[in-house]
């Protein structure tokens, strides 16, 4: 284990002053739906011109933990992942909070994310050149196979109306190639219109589609927005603390998950997310409760979204290549200072790698007090803001936020015509979230298999490369088993029935 | 349910406001406040890094901040449409990159044409380069094309999108070698990157940045530059191995069609001046990029010359009708 | 609009958004003709007919056997504060080149105020509200355009 000195290195007053301020800054931003973590950090760029490198890394680090974090704030809350990380946490975040359990899923939240943060830096911290070669094994074909996995979640998101969830998807999967396509450079689905050329943002498109419908029927009606049972009851830590110990096994799988896919390039937090929870669910002794406000759900997403933290810094500091959206800009401020990333940055710069390490565990653990106040004055506020106020708080909201990912009025424009969309669809049962996920991991495929067949036609190894490699025969053999495993489940509870 | 327009509630609302508009200040001399300048492409990228680059001599030469946003959308189209609907103050200025601006009018109505982009300073380029992993069974770049001569199709490059430098490099070097090799497309330069230090594919049509940047894993066979590259003077450019190839990913700045041609001329010395910066000079070839300096007088020729031939290469591979 | 009737119904519905679907589709896999590059059209074309395929699945199943699930719609709200919502977000998109974003911000901020009261305006209310709605965007506006950075719209009427 790297040395004890860059540890003490990393515990000045400076530093833990950095951490401390970044995870705040993060937390707050992270929160705002539609700034995200990539956006926290490349405000902070300018600033850390001036720092030494590894108090740069500290601070840039401290708040993309936090924005990650941050997100599951207005999941919870508003049903709107503040990030794309929180896709997943929307699914079981809002249910509690609409049955008056906000409190608590903020503070499962937290512990989760200080338990998937420590998981990615404990990885970084140990294992990361070893770990950087399976950045490298991941080819198209495997991202292909990745996406489809996640396309798998679909049957377990749409509730006994598989045909409904697959058009969803479809829909989504053709929303997510409007515009120019990010490869092939051919304009698709903009019909002359000047506005698609630029595709439709993942973010603001998951505002519309989350947020909107909240907003359209909290309008409709003069009922509270969340339930409000009882007086807020403090933190409700140690009911947190009890029920993840009761996880414990399923939030240490999600963060590994969250490390493992951290680490590849072109994945990042959303995969993360929704790989973990489709796999705590399935695994899951309470899997029939997972999306109506289950709080092993939160666990598993928001664990595995921070961990994607320490996880994406991985490839990052080992070959030079940015492990997610927020490690590119964090990598572009590190060569304007003059580092140069790569395997030597371990053995020749440790201090500067491994004094950062040390921060960003100093950073996590400064996320539960900071993420507990902060979660519970958001809660409060969320409950106690009369509607006229919080309404129109919440539109202005999703307005400058869907605005500020591309400084774009049309961006506003097509997130509220998809909100509507979404609000439409809904009501004739169509669930966003598979639309959603047809938008994300759209892209990912279709690049991923033009990629493959390319290189397989190329090589005159088509079949071989679809379905010869280990790692896709590995990924092949999750997709058939959580497609089968409701079936097989049955079968054998129908068998132990007989016996 | 009827909503009742409340008239006091709304005057309460205009006061308020008004009370909290703040007032314009005007200046005659240039600049006098920070100048904005759009990137058109998300952060993390090259054309942000070298913007960055810029940034502290912009502020130590001027005393104004300059003060980069994003505008990403369309491989950039989004925000060149947008270039002429800004204030033409000199307060707003725009990075260009080539071959965009010339292929992407050419392909599809982006809502922009090359000519409509008023640049005023073509300051650096990141050339084009061949990149193997350093365990390569190719030594030099003839091994290579012998390779690729006798197994048509078979090498595989990967590379940053489709029409890009990278790819209108690959195709102008297929034509001369006279081979027929396979582009595989990535999302940037990084996942290009990726899929060579990950053997997916056997070589990447990358930059000479990618060399300084990986310079532990991975080696360049030739670099399509004038002359050698300052920071890697043992690798050969393609003009010495017999193929006139110079190309890369050209960046510029360029202002709204408004902007007063006084403006123009002086932030075109501007830029030049911060390119004059020997330290700024040394940071950026330290990256592997490679500077120029094309100004405003020299703009329009250099954008034809440019376009002759990144369209000559679109058009014979299809990409353009 | 409660679904009242006691009998099942046809999940009408989701027969319509189907046909939408198909409809969609079929523009989809028209525009992909003029793409010229394989790599860009392979996959949405696939997708498109996946779509036109899984939408008569569903007419299908639901002419064959009627009545198994129809969505449940809730009931009982106020449509026209729901279309004044979305209008209101639209039209101060609209109006945002022209006026710019603080003051957009501002008349929108309000007229959502009012279309989302439910209680009566009293004094206190009417007083408290406004300096609630301008601290809010204020707020806001100050946080994305001074400390994000962010070019918010000014707007041509006030260059």
């Amino acid at each position: 284990m790297p040395g004890f000195e860059y540890l003490v290195a990393a515990l000045t007053l400076w530093h833990i002053f950095l951490a401390l301020s970044g995870v705040i800054a993060g937390t707050v931003i992270g929160s705002l739906p539609g700034l995200t973590a990539t956006m926290a950090v490349a405000v902070l760029v300018p600033i850390t011109f001036s720092m030494a490198p590894s108090s740069a890394l500290i601070l840039m680090g401290a708040i993309y933990t936090g924005a990650i974090y941050g997100g599951a704030y207005a999941a919870i809350l508003l049903n709107t992942p503040g990030t794309p990380s929180a896709i997943a946490t929307t699914f079981d975040g809002f249910p509690m909070a609409r049955r008056g359990e906000g409190d608590l899923a903020i503070s499962i939240a937290c512990l989760a994310s200080v338990t998937g943060g420590f998981v990615g830096a404990a990885f970084l911290l140990m294992l990361s050149p070893p770990l950087a070669k399976v950045a490298l094994a991941f080819g198209p074909v495997e991202y292909f196979w990745l996406a489809v996995f996640g396309l798998t979640l679909i049957s377990a998101l749409s509730e006994g109306n598989l045909l409904k969830g697959l058009m969803g998807a479809c829909f989504g999967l053709l929303l997510a190639s409007v515009g120019i396509a990010e490869i092939s450079a051919d304009v698709r689905f903009t019909f002359g219109s000047q506005v698609l050329l630029g595709g439709i943002e993942t973010v603001s498109a998951l505002i519309g589609l989350y947020c909107i419908p909240v907003l359209i029927d909290l309008v409709a009606t003069p009922d509270k927005h969340l339930k409000v049972t009882h007086q807020p009851r403090g933190f409700r830590f140690f009911e947190a603390l009890a029920i993840s110990w009761k996880a414990k096994l399923s939030l240490l799988r999600s963060s590994v998950i969250g490390t493992l896919v951290g680490i590849l390039p072109g994945a990042g937090g959303s995969i993360a997310g929704l790989v973990a929870y489709s796999e705590a669910r399935r695994t899951s002794s309470r899997r029939e409760h997972f999306g109506k406000g289950e709080p092993e759900g939160i666990l598993a997403t928001e664990s595995a979204n921070n961990a994607t933290v320490g996880g994406g810094f991985i490839p990052t500091l080992v070959l030079g290549i940015p492990g997610t959206p927020p490690d590119a800009v964090i990598l572009g401020a590190l060569l304007i200072q003059g580092v140069r990333t790569g395997p030597s940055l371990f053995t020749e710069g440790g201090s500067i790698v491994y004094t950062f390490i040390y921060g960003l565990f100093i950073a996590t653990a400064l996320m539960l007090p900071v993420g507990l106040v902060i979660g519970r004055y958001a809660y409060r506020t969320i409950i106690t803001v009369p509607k006229a106020v919080l309404v129109p708080t919440v539109a202005f909201m999703t307005m400058i936020g869907t605005y500020a990912i591309r400084n774009s009025v049309s961006d506003i424009i097509i997130m509220i015509v998809l909100g509507v969309i979404g609000w439409i669809l809904n009501r004739f049962g169509f669930s966003p979230s598979p639309i959603v996920l047809g938008l994300i991991l759209g892209r990912i495929a279709e690049q991923g298999f033009v990629q493959a067949w390319t290189i397989g036609a190329a090589t005159g190894e088509l079949w071989k490369m679809f379905f010869g490699r280990p790692i896709s025969l590995a990924i092949i053999v999750f997709i058939l088993f959580s497609l089968s495993y409701p079936l097989l489940r049955a079968r054998w509870s129908r068998r132990a029935g007989r016996t | 349910m009827r909503v009742k327009i409340d008239t006091r509630f709304l005057i309460g609302l205009i006061s308020a406001f008004l009370l909290s508009v703040a007032s314009f200040v005007h200046a005659d001399d240039y600049p006098t406040k920070p100048v904005s300048y759009v990137i058109p492409f998300g952060p993390g990228g090259e054309s942000d890094i070298t913007a960055r680059h810029q940034q502290p001599y912009f502020k130590k030469l001027y005393g104004q901040d300059l003060v980069i946003s994003y505008k990403p959308g369309g491989g950039g189209a989004v925000g060149w449409a947008q270039l002429n609907k800004m204030k033409g103050d000199g307060y707003n200025i725009m990075g260009i990159n080539l071959p965009h601006i010339i292929i992407q009018p050419n392909q599809k109505d982006v809502g922009f044409k090359t000519e409509d982009i008023t640049g005023v300073f073509m300051f650096h380029y990141t050339p084009d380069a061949i990149v193997v992993n350093n365990d390569s069974e190719f030594q030099t770049l003839a091994e290579m094309v012998a390779y690729a001569k006798e197994n048509p199709g078979k090498l595989t490059f990967s590379g940053s999108g489709k029409g890009t430098a990278n790819h209108l490099a690959q195709l102008r070097f297929d034509k001369m070698a006279g081979i027929k090799t396979t582009y595989v497309a990535f999302k940037g330069t990084g996942k290009a990157v990726a899929a060579l230090l990950g053997d997916q594919v056997r070589a990447e049509w990358g930059y000479t940045s990618v060399g300084a940047q990986h310079a532990e894993n991975v080696r360049m066979l030739a670099v399509a530059m004038e002359e050698r590259h300052p920071k890697f003077p043992d690798v050969p450019t393609f003009k010495e191995l017999g193929y006139d190839l110079v190309s890369g990913a050209y960046r510029g700045i360029a202002v709204p069609q408004s902007t007063p041609e006084p403006i123009r001329r002086q932030l075109s010395e501007m830029i030049g001046e911060i390119n004059a910066d020997p330290e700024f000079r040394a940071r950026m070839e330290n990256d592997g990029m490679a500077l120029l300096d094309v100004d405003y007088d020299g703009y329009t020729e250099f954008i034809e010359k440019m376009s002759a031939i990144y369209l000559e290469a679109a058009r014979e591979a299809n990409i353009i009708q | 609009m409660t679904t009242r009737s006691p009998q099942p119904k046809r999940d009408i519905g989701g027969m319509a958004t189907a046909c939408v679907f198909i409809v969609l589709s079929c523009i989809a896999l028209w525009d992909t003709t003029t793409m010229m590059d394989s790599d860009s059209y392979v996959f949405p074309r696939a997708i498109a007919i996946a779509l036109i395929v899984f939408s008569l699945l569903l007419i299908l199943y639901n002419l064959i056997r009627p009545g198994e699930r129809a969505p449940v719609t809730a009931g009982g709200e106020s449509t026209p504060r729901r279309v004044m919502l979305v209008a209101v977000m639209l039209l101060s998109c609209f109006a945002m080149p022209w006026l710019g974003f603080l003051l957009c911000g501002m008349v929108s901020f309000g007229l959502l105020m009012m279309v989302s009261m439910y209680e009566p305006w009293t004094t206190k209310r009417r007083l408290i509200y406004p300096v609630v709605a301008v601290a809010v965007v204020a707020g806001f506006y100050t946080l994305f355009s001074t400390f994000l950075m962010v070019p918010l719209p000014v707007g041509f009427l006030f260059e």
